[in-house]
């Protein structure tokens, strides 16, 4: 029993640390009907851009989320204007995959070639500390996240949904014509809306370098489980992305800690496929998608 | 230490896995196009009557999957080939190394070693890196007859292949990198042996092999398994992994590991305040750079690995390289990367031949390299009839925040040291 209470607590922590990373696909999918295939990518090179900052100057992994987040913002939005926005629109969809690919690839050489193919983690003091509550363990920098995770997207919830950018950003989403015979701007909102979702990677990147060891190939296990749990939540939908992180890690977890960790990954997509199967709209994505 | 078989990324292990079913198809390839051609285009012979440079020609990953450990080894050889040419060259002849970049393709090196034996008319040939490459370029070695001497082609498939030309330049092969770990512990009374042990392993053919030999060995000597596991190279997250080891209380981890798992076991083992009595890990703790920043410099003394090459190592001619190594390229001992000691080592031998027999052919390579015992960065050396090294590795533990070789007794620079590792537990 104290084996799979334990392996719930981690699961859940772990899920929170996902739910940060997929916000960002999330929103992006939202706002551009994109599925961004770079935001593993993009999560790797802000966890690149916070170790550095960590191991050069001492700044606190947490701390450099503010530094990285503005730059991360403006190579989304660099990528959304000089690559996404040419794309002609009938094809954008399809196209947008192809381009956000190569956008990780990208990422993946410019970082092999600056930091080499070498593991790395940052490592704060407190990186591997836990508390011990009633016998189980709770890792310091996991429920941090967990935090974070909440926060970020109750930022971008309140973004969305208190401030005209918000409106703006909705109205596209819902009629992309009838927001711009209102006088919607939707080139920039997207623009904008691609560069939140790259800036979202700053925070999902310093924690992501704290609790795992990366390398700049490290992107590919992580857009999977990305693209996982956004399509498990529901495309677009922030709330559908903090269940189905939730969902994955304490699933991955228990059959890692009870069965077989061969088999963690695996149970994930059975249970995936099975919710596509009765519900191709994943678990929130029709009900949560208009109000995002 | 980089992986000698592999490469090092274990985040496109499903890409190189994919490669390596491709090898055996290459290798089929390269076996084809080598019956193809014309023996006699190649000149396979360099004796010491022939005037002009030794010229030795050398595929290596300069570019794609492997080429931080494909740089490691030109360092290595290009060191051998300035420090050898500073003393007068091979049997007076000048060294001049012939590398050509493969991209870590099993493809381009089939091609390259051919151009570089009919084309280039090569004297001689080194290895390129990993195992992967090594079986395909050593069917083309064997082909035209040349020597094969190489760094890092350790893996199961190399051995398989019977090669009489090829030789592997390290103590042994992958698969019994573990075994010193063993003779170590069946070498402590009997009242100081684990009883219980549990055997974690990356399901990586350069990984689990080796905890399954350790764990048949201690098995046979009376150390009952509490747990064994194989987890996929995707598992990030190992704490489930270690929640439910803890939870049969092994005395002993012996974990079959490759880089980022290493780190990522002992950080979940951080994570979860629990610690064995002993935890051996086969690759990934023995880097005596990247391992402390991985886990955090705290958290590493009292565990043990191996590996085949230590910067304070008393082998032949080893304080000489790491001293020439700085000099040249920076850094210090901990920051040699052990793929350069290796590649080094193939020039030794060269070396050794040429003094010993007046000659550095590639027949009198094979034929002299199989008898007696050559003296290496990588130790003492002498190969089996299908080119593995039959020395052992050496064990390695982390003592007072430095890597320190413990055993053989022969090769230890510190003893073992038993009790608590520094977390929990």
């Amino acid at each position: 029993m104290h084996e799979t209470i334990q392996a719930i607590i981690l699961g859940l922590l772990t899920g929170g640390v996902y739910a940060l990373m997929a916000s960002g696909q999330t929103l992006i999918f939202g706002v551009l009907k994109v599925v961004n295939l770079a935001q593993g990518a993009l999560v790797i090179l802000a966890a690149y851009l916070s170790s550095s900052l960590f191991a050069s100057f001492g700044i606190d992994p947490f701390l450099t989320v503010p530094i990285v987040a503005p730059a991360m913002f403006l190579l989304g939005v660099a990528v959304q204007w000089c690559l996404l926005r040419p794309l002609h629109r009938s094809d954008a969809s399809q196209l947008s995959l192809l381009v956000t690919f190569a956008v990780a690839l990208g990422i993946e050489g410019l970082l092999a070639l600056v930091y080499k193919s070498d593991y790395r983690t940052m490592q704060p003091s407190y990186a591997n500390d836990s508390w011990t509550v009633a016998g189980y363990q709770i890792g310091e920098v996991r429920l941090a996240a967990c935090l974070l995770s909440l926060a970020t997207l109750g930022a971008l919830a309140l973004l969305l949904n208190r401030t005209r950018f918000g409106r703006a950003v909705r109205a596209t989403v819902q009629n992309p014509t009838a927001a711009r015979l209102l006088g919607v701007e939707s080139t920039r909102v997207a623009a904008l809306g691609f560069g939140l979702g790259a800036a979202t990677a700053a925070a999902a990147g310093a924690v992501y370098g704290m609790v795992y060891s990366f390398n700049p190939n490290s992107h590919y296990d992580l857009i999977s489980r990305l693209l996982s749990i956004v399509i498990l939540g529901g495309l677009g939908s922030l709330g559908g992305t903090v269940v189905a992180a939730l969902a994955m890690g304490v699933l991955s977890a228990l059959v890692g800690a009870l069965v077989s960790p061969v088999w963690s990954d695996f149970s994930f997509f059975v249970v995936l496929l099975a919710v596509l199967l009765v519900r191709p709209r994943g678990l929130f994505g029709a009900r949560l998608r208009g109000a995002l | 230490m980089s992986n000698p078989s592999t490469g090092t990324s274990r985040g496109a292990g499903s890409g190189r896995s994919g490669v390596r079913t491709a090898a055996a198809a290459v290798v089929a390839a390269g076996l084809a196009l080598a019956g193809c051609s014309s023996s006699s285009a190649a000149k396979p012979a360099a004796s010491s009557s022939v005037q002009g440079p030794l010229t030795i020609g050398i595929s290596l990953s300069l570019t794609g999957d492997f080429s931080d450990s494909g740089k490691a080894a030109q360092r290595g050889y290009k060191l051998w080939a300035q420090t050898v040419n500073a003393a007068g060259g091979v049997l007076g002849r000048h060294v001049v190394l012939d590398i050509v970049d493969d991209t870590s393709s099993p493809t381009q090196v089939v091609t390259n070693y051919q151009n570089l034996i009919t084309k280039n008319h090569v004297d001689l040939v080194f290895g390129p890196f990993s195992s992967l490459l090594t079986v395909p370029a050593s069917q083309v070695a064997k082909r035209y007859g040349y020597a094969f001497l190489e760094p890092a082609g350790g893996g199961p498939a190399v051995f398989s292949q019977a090669l009489h030309n090829l030789f592997f330049v390290q103590p042994a092969p992958v698969v019994q990198q573990g075994d010193v770990f063993a003779d170590y512990i069946l070498s402590l009374p009997a009242a100081e042996r684990p009883t219980t042990a549990a055997y974690p392993a990356l399901d990586d053919p350069f990984a689990s092999p080796i905890a399954a030999e350790v764990r048949t060995r201690l098995e046979a000597a009376g150390i009952r398994t509490v747990y064994q596991q194989i987890y996929p190279a995707e598992a990030t997250d190992l704490t489930s992994v270690v929640s439910a080891m803890a939870a049969k209380k092994p005395d002993l981890v012996v974990a079959g590991t490759q880089s980022a798992d290493a780190y990522a076991l002992v950080k979940a083992m951080v994570l979860l305040k629990w610690a064995p009595k002993m935890l051996y890990l086969s690759n990934g703790a023995n880097d005596p750079l990247n391992f402390p920043t991985n886990v955090g410099a705290g958290h590493v003394n009292g565990i043990f690995s191996s590996g085949d090459w230590f910067p304070t190592a008393t082998t032949s001619g080893n304080a000489a390289f790491v001293a020439a190594y700085t000099a040249t390229y920076g850094g210090t001992g901990t920051s040699i990367d052990s793929t350069s000691a290796e590649a080094y080592s193939c020039g030794q031998l060269v070396q050794e031949v040429a003094a010993k027999t007046g000659k550095v052919d590639n027949a009198t390579l094979i034929s002299t390299l199989h008898s007696g015992s050559w003296p290496t960065l990588e130790g003492d050396l002498s190969w089996n009839s299908a080119g593995a090294a039959n020395s052992s590795y050496v064990l390695v533990q982390w003592i007072g925040g430095k890597l320190l070789p413990v055993f053989p007794a022969n090769r230890a620079q510190s003893t073992p040291v038993l009790g608590k590792l520094p977390w929990g537990g």
